[in-house]
């Protein structure tokens, strides 16, 4: 099992690096909350490291008044789009060319992602909906799931990804 | 060692930066030297139960007030620090 590229699959396990993801951090302006702030675009931010789905949006929570806002999406404009809704209220910043994201899904891909981290990924405490900000292999990661299956979205700094994409395929052989 | 992080939960240590003691205010620009001193150095470096300040880096990348027993390694309570000392 070789990984080179993008992207690789094997039983009970896909592992694919995703393209055109947009990012863009939030942080809450003095007195403003998750609800505060969602209301001007649909909803209401789940305070706590949780991932609120609005539209084709996600919502990462990744402090006490911060989120990570990410979209499969090609445009340019996205966090321009989400600092104008959201002025007065929150600091929006562009964060797309920053991170990459590798997204894991099987049987096994918990199995492969709690050799990285030093949290309990186990279904009873870590589901759908859930995120974590921590890290895999001293590698600052940003995790998230996205189903049952499960599948997790984890997204590096850009410069680390190789590094990242190291001891995915290293964790990997020694499976 | 592990810390329960107010926001993210139970954690590592490699996690997060250690401050040091919990002290009480900076004593202000106008204060004598020997105050300033005081604040800056001096540590009463308390064997047994203490507060201490820890930086969650990794994570939530805020100061986290832990209440620790330097013996033990029991800790007490960890709140968010910009939620004051009590
Ligand atoms: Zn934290």
């Amino acid at each position: 099992m070789i990984l080179k590229g993008i992207g690789y699959v094997d039983e009970g396990l896909q592992i694919e690096e995703r393209q055109n993801v947009a990012f863009a951090s939030i942080l809450a302006r003095k007195n403003q909350n998750g609800e505060t702030i969602g209301e001007l675009i649909g909803g209401s931010l789940r305070e706590g490291p949780l991932t609120t789905i609005l539209g084709d949006t996600v919502y990462i929570g990744t402090g006490p008044g911060s989120w990570l806002a990410t979209s499969s999406t090609k445009a340019t404009d996205f966090a321009d789009n989400l600092a104008t809704k959201l002025a007065g209220r929150a600091s929006v910043s562009d964060q797309s060319g920053a991170y990459c994201v590798t997204r894991i899904t099987g049987d096994r891909a918990r199995h492969l992602l709690q050799r990285g981290v030093a949290i309990n990924l186990h279904p009873d405490v870590f589901t759908t909906g859930c995120a974590a900000t921590t890290v895999i292999a001293h590698i600052a990661v940003v995790i998230w799931q996205i189903d049952i299956s499960p599948t997790y979205d984890i997204a590096t700094f850009r410069t680390y990804s190789p590094d990242f994409r190291h001891w995915l395929a290293h964790s990997w052989r020694s499976f | 060692m592990r810390i329960v992080c107010p926001y993210c939960g139970d954690r590592d240590t490699e996690e997060f930066i250690f401050r040091g003691e919990a002290l009480g205010r900076h004593p202000g620009l106008n204060s004598d030297e020997y105050a300033m001193f005081e604040h800056v150095y001096h540590r009463t470096n308390l064997s047994g139960k203490t507060s201490e300040h820890w930086y969650h880096v990794q994570g939530c990348r805020n100061w986290i007030l832990v209440e620790r027993d330097t013996l033990t390694h029991t800790i007490y309570s960890a709140r968010l620090a910009k939620d004051g000392e009590s």
